[in-house]
């Protein structure tokens, strides 16, 4: 466990250095995250805090019957995967643009995080007011320029809803991806790309044999937090449809909240809402031993 | 690296690009300032309006008058600042911990953290609610900061060590055994180092707390009340003012990019990496 | 940990907590009180300035609580009565009062309205109506408003027809004037929509009974609801996700003839359409049957409150008279008393008489904890899925039933 250059610091080191972060993380999370796990166990209702009973995985063994849930666990798939990977890709591409040197680059810097400053209920009613059917600029704009002959209703149509949801959501998070890489861009030594450029490498080799794996680790964490943000993000979904039409913006978080909160089924809402944390915890499990060995070298 | 493309190539392929991705990423705020300069009458008309027949700033009158949103402004800078402070000073000495030392149970400790983070806050919410009140800090500004401390702590921990992890370790090592402790180390030489890393996770901290919803609305009350709860309150039963929230729209996005371009020269200017290397 | 942890904690705290409060009303009692109103311009400041001049021993606390869809004010008022942090009294509706009385916090009034000179300004029937399920009073009615059908005047003058009566006239009114960018209804199917449905549903046979929603009447009565938007197509695209800005935005815009909404969005309308916009009763069935939703605002008194009286005597102060109108003019509802109605100015008198001519029919919802969960899941999932044709309407009426009596 000791390198031979680390022999140096006492065992208790570590600790001290932990300690704020541990006690402030557990005291504000760890109570309540624990008594929602045992919560899962319950048949409780909210309003008939009395009446809770301990009824052991019966919820879990509902949700697998719930035929709600596989379609909200198959939607979150979508959104994750959907949502995380582009705005990924949006942002790589204008962390790299924005990397390159011109005159007006402090200002577009600047600009490129408004989407991402914006509170979600103010992008939620933004997109949900430009997507109108009726009065909606989208619409508009499309009939004006003839790409589509009748305003689309793209919030109503079960097969749009989501896609357009998800572009609201690119929209928001693609900035935080943008800066996150741009600042490992940073870090990057530039004679590393002296001496590519002497060896006459052009920026496409650069590109992928410099750039990319200095930069890996950046994007391996950023990608792994904003999958974790995302997965959990149900903010912009419940302005815009509040999960419909029926089922078809159902994800996880959303229809683990309309059973908390609507429903008031406490119980429910949080087997929901572990079984969500579970799956996540697979992909990171997978994600931190690859991390560590990495690291461990 | 030295550019050696014309002007006209890197006008075609940097600058004409970015003035794309500007377009896209600012088409939604610039519908949003265009609504919240246009007078009651002339919001959601068939067929759409662009521009403002009679432009007018009454709506930013009466927000700043007549509202308390100048007070919810202050408030949640307050409660962002202390959310990026607070974050930052515990999450910085974690994650050199995480990133230099090698001790067991770090892994699981480091997972721990994401767990964390992958609980849907929605559910929290409720026992937060509790814990806080028996705490007596509802309605205070360090209640709603613990409370963004939730995703703050986590993720800065997250973000800081694969920075930490990118600065080679010979360079503190060296440092030490030139006599330097542990702490002037980290603060004379890694800190600096890692800066932009340091700079990006307190922004993200200060925009997610800012733009923070649902613990604000639960943990806060009328006395640290903070812009999006103000911003929830123009969204009635049956009325929205469309004029009020776009012009708070507006202002709320304002002072984020205001700070982002007085701190994204730090970005730049933070590592220059040939002295990791030499 | 046990789970009634969260009450047992909250016990514990509240046992604490009273030194913080005068248990004995002798010095100066403060009553937090929590309330919504649609324009945050508006404040209650002036009504509590009046209300501490009268009661000098009174202090009160009001505090504006995001709506939020209904959803957050709810959230934070469950919340903050299990933590034994709630307010003295509340604005409340009464589709909350099963789940509020099942959690024992509400406090009844009766002995004190008994007491109150402004009692019988209140009609009989909205007493009646805001009644507890065990036959005690605990909600103090403070406003409403009437789901109603606003209607476009000049259109229908153009089309030499007359304001639909009943519902077979309401859909060949709704066929006459749909054409080119103009939908005939603007139907509701979002968040809320059942206030649109239940006129048609409830109105034509359906109840809350068990076997009221699968009942042959009532079958038949959503199947022809649905068609409207699946075989007449009277309705636009975007019917079944579109709440109440959606339709008042595309009726104020001229895309739709009819809407069905309440006295709450009639400033906003006249303020873009004038004199080209009227409203009348919603339409009833063949048989002469018809329902509305009655939308009740009330005041109560939480049972943790340490000043109940003076609790009281704020939410009664805020139902009579004179002080109503001051209070409806901040929420654009309309006043509770038979003497503040009479006196109302705060909307065009057409609106006020479709509201009150609808309240012979107004009714609410059944009085059940799962109410809430049919108004904000049950219902619109179902509904939306009928309308894109994923379920038949007669699943929807089947999963409603379900719900309630399954």
């Amino acid at each position: 466990m000791i390198t031979s250059a680390h022999n140096s610091f006492s065992r208790w080191t570590p600790a001290w250095f932990l300690a704020p972060a541990l006690a402030i993380t557990a005291a504000i999370v760890l109570v309540p995250a624990v008594q929602t796990i045992w919560l899962s166990l319950h048949d409780y209702l909210l309003y008939e805090p009395d009446a809770a009973t301990f009824i052991g995985l019966r919820n879990f063994a509902a949700i697998l019957q719930d035929e709600v849930f596989w379609i909200s666990l198959g939607h979150s798939a979508i959104w994750i995967v959907g949502v995380v990977g582009l705005q990924f890709l949006l942002g790589l591409g204008t962390a790299l643009l924005l990397n390159q040197s011109f005159w007006w680059r402090g200002f577009a810097r600047a600009l490129v995080v408004v989407p991402w400053a914006l509170p979600s209920v103010i992008i939620g009613l933004m997109w949900t007011w430009m997507y109108d059917f009726n009065v909606g600029v989208l619409n508009d704009m499309l009939v004006r320029t003839g790409i589509i002959d009748a305003p689309i209703a793209w919030l109503a149509r079960p097969d749009l809803a989501l896609p357009s949801i998800m572009a609201a959501l690119i929209w928001q998070g693609f900035p935080f991806f943008a800066i996150t890489i741009l600042a490992g861009l940073q870090t990057i030594p530039s004679e590393l790309y002296e001496a590519a450029e002497i060896d006459g490498a052009n920026r496409g080799q650069m590109l992928r044999h410099i750039t990319l794996p200095s930069i890996a680790d950046v994007i391996a964490t950023a990608l792994l937090l904003r999958t974790i943000w995302v997965a959990n993000s149900l903010d912009v979904i419940l302005v815009m449809t509040g999960g419909g039409p029926g089922y078809a913006t159902h994800t996880l978080p959303l229809y683990s909240f309309v059973r908390a909160y609507n429903s008031m089924e406490f119980g429910y809402g949080a087997a929901l809402a572990l079984i969500l944390t579970l799956l996540l915890l697979t992909v990171v499990w997978l994600y931190v031993r690859r991390a560590s060995r990495d690291l461990d070298r | 690296m030295k550019d050696r493309r014309t002007k006209t190539r890197r006008f075609l392929e940097v600058e004409l690009p970015v003035l794309a991705i500007l377009v896209f990423a600012l088409a939604p705020y610039i519908w949003m300032v265009l609504t919240s300069i246009k007078p009651q009458a002339e919001l959601s008309l068939w067929p759409v309006r662009y521009l403002p027949e009679n432009a007018t700033l009454d709506h930013y009158r009466e927000l700043i008058s007549r509202t308390s949103f100048a007070g919810n402004l202050l408030n949640s800078f307050i409660i962002a600042a202390g959310a990026a402070i607070l974050g930052l000073a515990v999450s910085i000495p974690a994650a050199y911990a995480f990133s230099r030392f090698r001790f067991r149970g770090r892994r699981m400790l480091m997972t721990g953290f994401l767990v964390i983070n992958m609980f849907p806050v929605v559910l929290l919410i409720i026992p937060l609610f509790v814990l806080m009140k028996n705490l007596a800090l509802l309605d205070t500004f360090l209640g709603v900061i613990l409370g963004h401390s939730t995703f703050a702590i986590p993720f800065a921990i997250w973000m800081l060590t694969s920075y930490f992890n990118a600065i080679p370790k010979d360079l503190d090592e060296a440092a030490m055994i030139d006599g330097a402790t542990r702490v002037q180390t980290i603060r004379l030489i890694v800190l600096p180092l890692v800066a932009p890393g340091v700079v990006t996770a307190g922004i993200y901290i200060f925009i997610t707390s800012w733009n923070e919803y649902l613990f604000a609305m639960m943990l806060s009350g009328q006395s640290v009340r903070t812009v999006t709860v103000a911003l929830q309150l123009f969204i009635g039963e049956f009325t929205i003012q469309w004029g009020l929230l776009t012009a708070g729209g507006t202002l709320i996005a304002l002072p984020v990019t205001i700070l982002f371009l007085l701190v994204q020269r730090r970005l730049v200017g933070g590592l220059t990496a040939g002295a990791v290397k030499s | 940990m046990e789970r009634r942890d969260f009450l047992k904690l909250s016990a514990a705290a509240a046992l604490a907590a009273p030194l913080a409060r005068p248990a004995i009303a002798q010095t100066p009692a403060t009553v937090r009180w929590w309330y919504h109103f649609d324009n945050p311009q508006n404040t209650p400041a002036a009504l509590v300035a009046k209300f501490e001049a009268e009661n000098p021993g009174i202090k009160i606390q009001a505090e504006a609580i995001p709506w939020g869809g209904g959803n957050d004010y709810q959230t934070r008022l469950f919340a903050a009565l299990v933590a034994g942090n709630g307010p003295d009294a509340a604005m409340v509706r009464l589709s909350w009062a099963a789940r509020l009385a099942a959690m024992k916090a509400l406090e009844p009034i009766d002995s004190m309205i008994g007491g109150w000179a402004g009692r019988s300004d209140i009609p009989d029937n909205i007493w009646k109506i805001n009644k507890g399920a065990d036959g005690k009073q605990y909600y103090l009615p403070l406003q409403y408003v009437v789901i109603y059908l606003y209607y476009r005047p000049d259109l229908f003058q153009q089309a030499g027809i007359q304001p639909p009566k009943t519902f077979d006239e309401f859909l060949a009114a709704a066929k006459a004037l749909t054409k080119g960018d103009m939908a005939g209804f603007g139907m509701r199917g979002g968040a809320g929509g059942f206030d649109n449905w239940g006129p048609f549903v409830i109105g034509g046979g359906a109840s809350f009974e068990k076997g009221g929603m699968v009942s042959e009447k009532a079958l038949a009565a959503n199947r022809w609801y649905v068609g409207l938007a699946r075989d007449a197509k009277v309705t636009p695209a975007s019917a079944p996700t579109d709440s109440f800005r959606q339709i008042v935005d595309a009726f104020k815009a001229g895309r739709t003839a009819m809407i069905m909404h309440h006295v709450g969005s009639a400033n906003e309308i006249v303020g873009a359409l004038g004199d080209k916009v009227s409203a009348v009763p919603v339409p009833r069935a063949a048989d002469g049957r018809g329902w509305t939703y009655f939308g009740d605002e009330s005041n109560a008194v939480f049972a943790a409150s340490k000043a109940k009286e003076a609790a009281f005597k704020w939410i009664a102060f805020l139902s009579t008279a004179d002080n109503n109108i001051e209070l409806n003019k901040l929420t654009g509802q309309l006043p509770i008393t038979t003497s503040g109605a009479a006196k109302w100015t705060g909307h065009p008198k057409r609106f006020v008489d479709a509201s009150q001519a609808s309240l012979p029919i107004a009714g609410s919802l059944p009085d059940h904890p799962k109410t809430p969960d049919f108004i904000a899941r049950i219902w619109p999932t179902n509904m939306q899925r009928a309308l894109n044709g994923e379920i038949s309407p007669d699943d929807m009426m089947k999963a409603i039933e379900q719900h309630f009596n399954g």
